[in-house]
Formats: structure tokens, C-alpha cells, sequence
């Protein structure tokens, strides 16, 4: 083919040449179709959560930052650092360094305790399993899902931090809610 | 006894044909096809299974009751069933019986992840208890030793632990208390179970029962990783694996090696890698600046040792030891020769026998090996105590003997441990080495006449020879021994300590050593010969590689010819004399005096003791043997394979790296025309491992792949034949001095425990083995002397003393001592009672014998 191509040898495709009804129809009647269903919407109300000021509960198996348990009646902690959670970890994100109580600093009610427990969230996937595998119940699952932070290293959550009591900020929702 | 023959036989395990060795257990006979019977008590190492735990049960057809797999020796067209409803009732019925008094604390346990009971009762047990009653219960934890924790409640009662002690190491400690329901493993008198070899029940116990006091709590399996490499600590160059976590050594485990170890290791082998990761180790280079050593940089303290190692030249010597590698002694000798010129080089810091007799001593057909220690008719120890030089041998000899019925010889002048597994041992005048092999070698070549006359300068008795040589001639004890021998040649091993032919008189002594080999017919002899015991944990590497002040690499000729040379012996005269004036010591222990003789002291060491504190002018920091790269040859003639397990510790650097960059800076001070002539071209730790094979004809070939992680035998290679011929004797000898005339005095013998050497005191968890200086003496001496017990003396002649606390033992000789020394030599000494003094003696633990 020759080039530049004459003008017999181009194909031509345009768009219908707007007008008439067909053209304000084309304007507009979509788009008030749209607005039927939106206008129809403002009577039922806001249905926008602002949050951060309003939260929408969690149901209680929601699997959100971890929590580590100290018993109740003696305070001891709850974990004995068996690294159990360390070795079901998917994201190889829990760090635990084991020492030996003893009978002038117990920290735990076994021999062992764990004298470092970290976990890192940023790369932790939440899947629960180290609560699965946690033979004394000393590490759970908790709601809190506002962990954002302005550094990596500040997601590194210590065994002080793990066991402190988190800020209530996430409501929980009541049983069958 | 010989080895024995092995005949094939089929037989049939859950339907599949098998063929395996007659009269293996059956539970090693099965793992041949392919099925695994579950034990616990069974462990090959320890000898005759004893059938304890019941978890092997399986039916054989034709018997009607289940019988142990452990215990039961396959025969040809047995047929073996261990996957019926009957076995799995059985070990359904063992797990759970074997878990009534087991308290389940697995998370707290520290075997938990590695136990075999928590694999068996997940793989074969039911998985439910029906025990509600109370389990028994101990006080726990409770150290069975400042080095191992017992939780009794978790102990299944197998038996290993108690087998081991019993039977293994043989040190009769630990027993099984009380019977039946109540029985728990104890000591006999409940005294702390400590032991040389102690560490080894904590690998062998298949619970956690038996854990490390320095392992505990340290880490998970899953947290840590397993680095094999051999361990350096002394000659018998275990293969041990590192468990390293975070970049620390926290544990050392066997690494099975028929050839080297069978899969036990020592205590200082186990413990003392703590030793790596204190604070008193050396990580920085220092260089002494107004009086004292202050942290440099490399650059600044390469630069020092270079300048002094250039300026002196010829005046230099250079002095390797301890655990330095194959490659760092060849890289050293090409220092001194190529770099800085000097022939002074040596890795003999107490002498030894010229390149010929080292040849002839060194010869591959006369090297035995480990394994042959335990085959052998008949074992002489000679001059050496394998428990303090070489632990792990001490448990192939004493496996010898019990197992295998070997007839065992000791001579050595201070009482052996040994003795009461031996046949015949003989006492001899300490330092009279010499004339007893002398002695011998007569008595073996049937020279009556002379032996009278040698046997006494020896300081023993011709009935004593008598005895050796009937030992070794295959006779009955008590019938005495002619010269010849009619039984013809047998498979005799001398397991002989370095210090035989160390001092002046070495030669003689390699000559009367080779005498009674030729006379034994021992070379070329599959399962007969020679095995050394070097007084450095790489002696053999470091002679082979050329560290020698009258070898190259490979006792080759020196590179210097004729030009006289000073050897380790002749050091401290050198320094004293002025011929030399500066030292490059590499991992080498010398004393305080000789250091102070020394203009210069450059010292590659790990840690600094008082004298290198006093006198080192630059130190360079060594690396440990969890850090290095290289290889090392076993005295058998096994080429081994470091690898390194941990990054290098603070600003440790390679000592490949370290020599080669003293190499490059050396030659370019010496000849500024030609800057490459220097050039050692060394940038990797596998270059200078082609560099030494290329060099050491023996190895030519070797490659690190080959060497692999089980090493390989040089003499059982091709390339042996290119070691130096040497002339092996029979030689005329010399008339050997008589022992040293007491006068009145005792004669002095010095020995090293296995406690020695700065690993041990560094280590927190075995510092409180490092003995306290000792003088050990006989009940009869002591009480002349109006000393007894515990009693702190002086020990000491001519100006040279020591202080001591008394040991009385009966076994030692009268009108001997021996002391944990190395200050004093050997020769009479007196032994006072020290005044009193102020204060107790309160050596610093870390520091005292070194």
C-alpha cells in the first residue's frame, strides 16, 4: 500500500452525530435515572460511619492484635516461653528468648518464662495460629486493629507491651448482635 | 581381635525380603528394608542391648510371645511381622505405660521438639491414658552436676544413662536407686556426677531427663541451626556440630564419626564452646604503646608486626601451637621463609626427632587408626595419658578391651587411669622414656644381657618388660615372653604421646620407638602400627604442612638447605643468646621468661595471659574454632574440614587473611623494586587450601569437596606414596641416661590434665574443674616429708618453685611427684612445706595453671 493512503483506501468510524430528543436524552436521562435511586436513599438516613470518632463493633472471634495473659489470682504470667507459637508461626514473626525462674524472681508459674517475646506485626498475618498452638492459653487473639504507626520498629510489639492492658478502642459486638 | 567377618543373610519384615548382616539386631536389621521398630533404651554405641523400655516389641514367626527387636539377632529366613494388630496393642500398651508417671511438661521441657518419647508416642501410641491415679513425683529441677540438670519424673527408667557410666566411660558413678516402682537414677553416694566425659548421658537420654545446664532454656530446635565442623581443642579432633542461634554458639553435639569420635565427646569438647562468647576474649588487635596494650586498628597493628617481622629478618622465629590450621601453618612457614627469611620456624615448642625420624615415625605404612585401637590383639600406651591428651580415645580403648577382649599394655611414668583395664602397666622413671623403649626393643629382640641393665636406667623391672612383651606377644600373663615371636605378627597398636621424643634426647627415644615397631613387625600392616598423640591439637597438620624448623611442606627438604635453624627446643637460648630477638607466636604457649628474652612478641592469640600481657608487643586476635575455615589432620592422618559456624566475633579477622596481609606487607618492605614478589595471592580461605595441597605432596588432589564433612585418610591414598622415605631401623642405640639421681630429692614429673588451656577457664560453666595447682604424691614420700593431705607446699629446686596443695595417691611411685606444670622441668625437686601464709591462696580460677 501506498503512503500516504488516499482517501479512498480510509475507513471512517464516527460517533452518532448527537441531536434532537435523542440527544437530550443521551444527556441527561441516565443520569437522572442515577439520581432516582440517590434521592430515593436521603429519606432512609446516614449510613456513614465517621470513623475514626465512631467504630463499628468486631465480633468476638475477630482475630486482631495479640494479647499475652497474666493469671488472675497471682499475677504470674501465663506464658512459659515454649516457643510453640514461634514454631506455628506462618510468618516466622514471634521471637521468644526462654530463661529460668526462680524462687526470688518468678516471673511465671513453670520453670521457664519467656524473658523476651516479640512479635512483629508488620509481617504478622493474623491467622491465629499461634493461639491454636498455645498449650496455657497465654496468648490470644484481640480486637484491637489500630496498630498504624510512623515507623517499622514500632511494630515490633514487646512482651511488656503485649501484656499491657490495650486502650479500649475497639467496641466489641454483643453476643448475637 | 581382628574385626570380624560379616555374613549376608535374607530375611523377611513385614513381607519384604531383606538382606542384612547375621546376628545384627533386629531393629538395624529392619532399618535396612526400609521399617522402623520404635526404641528407647536401644543404642548401638552402648554395647549389648538390654531389652529395658519393651517399645521394640514384634512378633517372629514361630514364636508365640512378642519378642524385643532390640535383643533379638536376625537369622537367615526369619520372618518378622511389626505391623500387627497384636504389635500395635503391645506398643499402644508400652507408650501408655511408659507415660503413667510422665508429667507431660513438654512445654517446659527443653528436649521438647527433639525428644524421641514425644515422636514415639505421636508415631506408635494410642493417645490416650487411662491412668487417673497421682504420678510420682521428685524434687525438680535438681543439678546431677554443675553441667547437667535431672528431672527424674520425666526419666522412663531406660537404662542409657547408667549404661554409660557403667559401661562407656566406666567411671561407675551413677546407679539406678531403689527397685521396682520406686527407681530413680542417682549417683552412688548422691556426690555431683562429674566426670570427663559426663556430657554424654545428655545426648543419650531419650526424654528430658538428663538436660544441659548451660543449654537450658536457651533455645527451640526450631530456633536454632546445626553447623558441623571438628573441634580443635585437642589432637583427637572430634566431628561435633554447633547448634548456633542468633549468631551464638549455645550447644555442641556429636557429630558420629566411626573413624574419629564413635559419637561421644569429652567435656571440654561439649562445654568449653562457651569460651567463644565471653568478654575476655581477644576481638581487636593491640599494640603496646607506653607500656601498655591498647586496642588498634589492623592497618595500624599489621603495619607494627610487619615493620618488626621485616627489621628483624633473620633474627625472627616463629612458633605455631594449638589448634592452628593446615593452612595457617603453611602460610605462616611461607611468611617466615619467603616474606621475612628466617629458617627459625617450628611447631615443636618442646623439640622432637629430626625430618628423618619424623619421616620414618610418620611413615603411612605404619599408621594404625582409631578404629584399630579397638580391633587390635594387643594396645600398648606408651607415654601418654589418653584421658588428659586425647579424651575420646580413652573410650575406644577401654571399648577394646571390654567388648573385644584387646590384651592392653600401659607404660607411662605417671599412674594412668587406664591401669585397671590393662593387662600389665609398668611404671617408669619420669623423662626416662627413652630407656624403656630402649629396654623393650632389647626385650623384644632378645637381647637378655643388655635388658638388666636398661630396665634400671629406666626406673623399672625386667618383670615388667616381661609382662609388655608378653602383652604384646599374645602370651599369658605370668608365663614371661621370649624374645621371639612364634605366634608370628599380630595386630599390635602403640598409642605413643609426643612427649616421648620431645627434649634433646628425642632422636634416641624415635629411634627405640621405631626399633620395637620393626621388631613387631608392625609396618605395612593393615590393622598394626602407630598412633600418635601430638601435644598440639594439630601437631600432625602443622609438621605436615611444613611448620618444622628441618622440613618444608610435606617434610620435604627445607626451602633454606643447610642453613642451621633453631627449633622450638633451642627457642628460649636463641633469645637468650641474642640470635634472635623477635617472636611471632600463632596459638603457641610460651612462658613468661622466654617472652621477656624477646625484643619483639607478636602474638596471635584468643586470649591474653599474664605473659603475653607483660611482654606482647602487638597481638593479633585469633579466631575460634567455631569461626574458622581450613582443614586439620587427625593423628591418624585424617585431613578434617573446618567450617565456620559464626560470624567472626568483633574485629576477629581470618588467620589466612591475617598472614597473607603480613605476607604482602613483609615482602613489599623488603623489596620495594619488585612488589609482587610478596605477593601471597591469597583472597579466599579455599585458595589457601589448593595453595597447601598443591604444596604438600601427600595431599596433592584433595579437594574440599572430597574432604567432605567425614574427611579422608591421606595414608590410605594413592598420593601416600609420595611421602619421604625415611630409614625405619632397626637402629643401634645409644646407652640412654639412667634416670635423674634423686639424692635424696623426688624426681619431677609434669603432665597436663584435660582440664588445661584457656578454654576451659573462660568457660563459666567449666571453670570449676580447672584444678587447683596440685602435687601428686605417694602416702610414704608425704609422710617423710611430714606433709600430708591438702597441705600447701612448695615444690621446687634450685630457685624455681611452685606452690601446690598435696594429693596423696597410692598408685603413684615412691620418690616421685608429678605436678600440673609446665613452668618447671623435669629433674629432682623438693617438696616443703609452705609457710603460712595470710590469706588462703585465692588464685584467680581463670587463671591458674596454664
Amino acid at each position: 500500500m501506498a503512503w500516504p493512503p488516499t482517501p479512498q483506501e480510509l475507513i471512517t468510524v464516527s460517533a452518532p452525530s448527537p441531536g434532537g430528543a435523542g440527544g437530550a436524552y443521551r444527556a441527561f436521562g441516565e443520569t437522572l435515572r442515577g439520581l432516582k435511586t440517590t434521592m430515593a436513599r436521603v429519606f432512609e438516613g446516614i449510613h456513614t460511619i465517621q470513623y475514626p470518632e465512631e467504630k463499628v463493633p468486631v465480633y468476638p472471634r475477630f482475630r486482631g492484635r495479640h494479647r499475652l495473659h497474666r493469671f488472675e489470682d497471682t499475677g504470674l504470667e501465663k506464658c512459659v516461653g515454649c516457643s510453640l507459637c514461634a514454631a506455628a508461626c506462618p510468618a516466622d514473626c514471634i521471637r521468644v528468648v526462654a530463661a529460668e525462674n526462680t524462687p526470688e524472681h518468678r516471673i511465671s508459674a513453670g520453670e521457664r518464662y519467656a524473658a523476651v517475646y516479640e512479635i512483629n506485626l508488620s509481617r504478622c498475618i493474623f491467622c491465629g495460629y499461634c493461639e491454636v498452638a498455645c498449650p496455657f492459653d497465654a496468648i490470644t487473639m484481640g480486637q484491637d486493629y489500630e496498630m498504624s504507626d510512623y515507623s517499622r520498629s514500632d511494630l515490633i510489639f514487646t512482651k511488656e507491651m503485649l501484656l499491657a492492658e490495650p486502650l479500649d478502642r475497639t467496641p466489641l459486638r454483643a453476643e448475637g448482635e | 581381635m581382628p574385626r570380624p567377618e560379616i555374613h549376608m543373610i535374607t530375611f523377611t519384615v513385614d513381607g519384604r525380603e531383606v538382606r542384612a548382616p547375621e546376628n545384627a539386631m533386629l531393629v538395624d536389621a529392619a532399618k535396612l528394608g526400609d521399617v522402623e521398630i520404635p526404641v528407647f533404651c536401644y543404642e548401638p554405641k552402648l554395647g549389648q542391648p538390654v531389652g529395658a523400655c519393651r517399645m521394640c516389641l514384634v512378633e517372629i514367626e514361630g514364636i508365640p510371645k512378642l519378642q524385643t527387636g532390640c535383643s533379638t539377632p536376625v537369622k537367615d529366613g526369619m520372618v518378622v511381622i511389626t505391623q500387627s494388630e497384636r504389635v500395635k496393642e503391645a506398643q499402644e500398651a508400652i507408650v501408655e505405660f511408659l507415660l503413667v508417671n510422665h508429667p507431660l511438661d513438654c512445654p517446659v521441657c527443653d528436649k521438647g521438639g527433639e525428644c524421641p518419647l514425644q515422636d514415639i508416642s505421636f508415631g506408635w501410641g494410642g493417645g490416650r491414658s487411662r491412668f487417673i491415679e497421682p504420678k510420682r513425683h521428685f524434687e525438680k529441677p535438681l543439678a546431677l552436676s554443675p553441667l547437667i540438670a535431672i528431672d527424674r519424673e520425666r526419666c522412663i527408667l531406660c537404662y542409657r544413662c547408667v549404661r554409660f557410666s557403667q559401661e562407656i566411660s566406666e567411671d561407675y558413678q551413677l546407679i539406678l536407686a531403689e527397685r521396682s516402682a520406686d527407681t530413680y537414677v542417682s549417683t552412688f553416694d548422691g556426690h555431683p556426677y562429674v566426670a570427663p566425659f559426663s556430657g554424654n548421658i545428655i545426648e543419650l537420654c531419650p526424654v528430658g531427663a538428663l538436660t544441659s545446664q548451660p543449654y537450658r532454656f536457651r533455645a527451640r530446635p526450631w530456633d536454632i541451626e546445626g553447623a558441623g565442623s571438628v573441634c580443635t581443642l585437642c589432637p583427637a579432633q572430634c566431628n561435633v556440630e554447633l547448634t548456633v542461634r542468633d549468631e551464638r554458639v549455645l550447644r555442641v553435639l556429636a557429630r558420629q564419626h566411626p573413624g574419629v569420635d564413635d559419637g561421644w565427646l569429652c567435656d571440654k569438647g561439649r562445654f568449653a564452646y562457651q569460651s567463644v562468647h565471653v568478654d575476655e576474649r581477644i576481638t581487636r588487635p593491640m599494640v603496646r604503646e607506653g607500656g601498655e596494650l591498647r586496642p588498634v586498628s589492623w592497618e595500624r597493628a599489621l603495619d607494627e608486626a610487619a615493620g618488626a617481622l621485616g627489621r628483624a629478618g633473620a633474627q625472627s622465629a616463629v612458633l605455631a601451637g594449638g589448634g592452628a590450621t593446615n593452612e595457617e601453618g603453611y602460610l605462616l612457614q611461607r611468611l617466615a621463609r619467603e616474606a621475612v627469611g628466617t629458617p627459625h620456624v617450628d611447631s615443636r615448642a618442646g623439640g622432637g626427632p629430626g625430618r628423618e625420624l619424623a619421616a620414618a615415625l610418620g611413615a603411612p605404612a605404619l599408621q594404625a587408626t582409631v578404629p584399630d585401637l579397638e580391633h587390635a590383639h594387643a594396645v600398648l600406651v606408651l607415654e601418654t595419658e589418653p584421658v588428659d591428651d586425647m579424651p575420646i580415645v580413652d573410650l575406644r580403648i577401654r571399648k577394646g578391651v571390654r567388648r573385644n577382649r584387646v590384651r592392653l599394655a600401659v607404660a607411662t611414668p605417671r599412674p594412668s587411669s587406664l591401669d585397671r583395664n590393662a593387662d600389665v602397666s609398668v611404671r617408669y622413671a619420669p623423662g626416662c622414656g627413652e630407656a624403656f623403649v630402649a629396654a623393650l626393643s632389647a626385650m623384644l629382640g632378645g637381647e637378655g644381657k643388655n635388658v638388666d641393665e636398661l630396665a634400671s636406667s629406666a626406673g623399672t623391672t625386667v618383670e615388667a618388660l616381661r609382662g609388655v612383651t608378653g602383652v604384646l606377644r599374645g602370651v599369658e600373663v605370668g608365663e614371661g615372653a621370649t624374645g621371639s615371636d612364634e605366634a608370628g605378627p599380630r595386630d599390635i597398636v602403640i598409642l605413643w604421646g609426643e612427649r616421648l621424643t620431645q627434649g634433646r634426647r628425642g632422636a634416641a627415644a624415635a629411634r627405640g620407638l621405631l626399633n620395637v615397631a620393626a621388631r613387631l613387625r608392625l609396618g605395612g600392616r593393615e590393622g598394626a602400627g602407630l598412633l600418635e598423640v601430638p601435644v598440639a591439637a594439630n601437631g600432625r597438620g602443622l609438621r605436615e604442612a611444613g611448620v618444622l624448623h628441618d622440613a618444608g611442606p610435606g617434610l620435604s627438604e627445607p626451602p633454606h638447605g643447610e642453613m642451621a635453624a633453631i627449633d622450638g627446643l633451642e627457642l628460649p637460648d636463641g633469645l637468650a643468646r641474642g640470635d634472635l630477638t623477635t617472636l611471632l607466636l600463632w596459638d603457641a604457649e610460651v612462658d613468661a621468661a622466654t617472652l621477656a628474652a624477646a625484643g619483639t612478641v607478636i602474638a596471635h592469640a584468643a586470649f591474653l595471659t599474664d605473659a603475653l600481657r607483660a611482654h606482647a608487643t602487638v597481638v593479633l586476635p585469633a579466631e575460634s574454632y567455631a569461626e574458622k575455615e581450613g582443614t586439620v589432620t587427625h593423628p591418624d592422618g585424617r585431613v578434617q574440614r573446618l567450617r565456620p559456624a559464626i560470624g567472626r566475633q568483633g574485629g576477629v579477622r581470618p588467620g589466612w587473611q591475617v598472614l597473607a596481609d603480613l605476607m604482602a606487607r613483609v615482602g613489599a618492605t623488603q623489596d620495594p623494586a619488585d612488589p609482587g614478589a610478596g605477593d601471597p595471592r591469597v583472597l579466599t580461605g579455599p585458595m589457601a587450601s589448593r595453595q597447601l595441597f598443591e604444596a604438600v605432596p601427600v595431599y596433592a588432589g584433595l579437594t574440599l569437596e572430597e574432604l567432605g564433612g567425614r574427611g579422608v585418610r591421606w595414608p590410605a591414598r594413592e598420593q601416600a606414596a609420595a611421602w619421604p622415605r625415611a630409614d625405619a631401623g632397626p637402629f643401634g642405640l645409644e646407652v640412654p641416661p639412667g634416670p635423674v639421681k634423686a639424692n635424696g630429692d623426688l624426681r619431677l614429673g609434669t603432665f597436663r590434665s584435660i582440664w588445661a588451656g584457656p578454654e576451659v577457664g573462660h568457660s563459666p560453666a567449666l571453670r570449676f574443674l580447672v584444678p587447683k595447682p596440685r602435687v601428686e604424691m605417694a602416702p610414704a614420700d608425704a609422710q617423710r616429708r611430714n606433709v600430708t593431705q591438702g597441705d600447701h607446699v612448695t615444690v621446687g629446686h634450685n630457685g624455681a618453685a611452685l606452690h601446690a596443695t598435696v594429693v596423696l595417691r597410692d598408685a603413684v611411685p615412691r620418690g616421685t611427684v608429678f605436678v600440673e606444670t609446665d613452668a618447671l622441668r623435669a629433674g629432682p625437686v623438693d617438696v616443703r612445706k609452705a609457710p603460712p601464709r595470710a590469706g588462703p591462696p585465692a588464685p584467680d580460677p581463670a587463671e591458674a595453671p596454664s
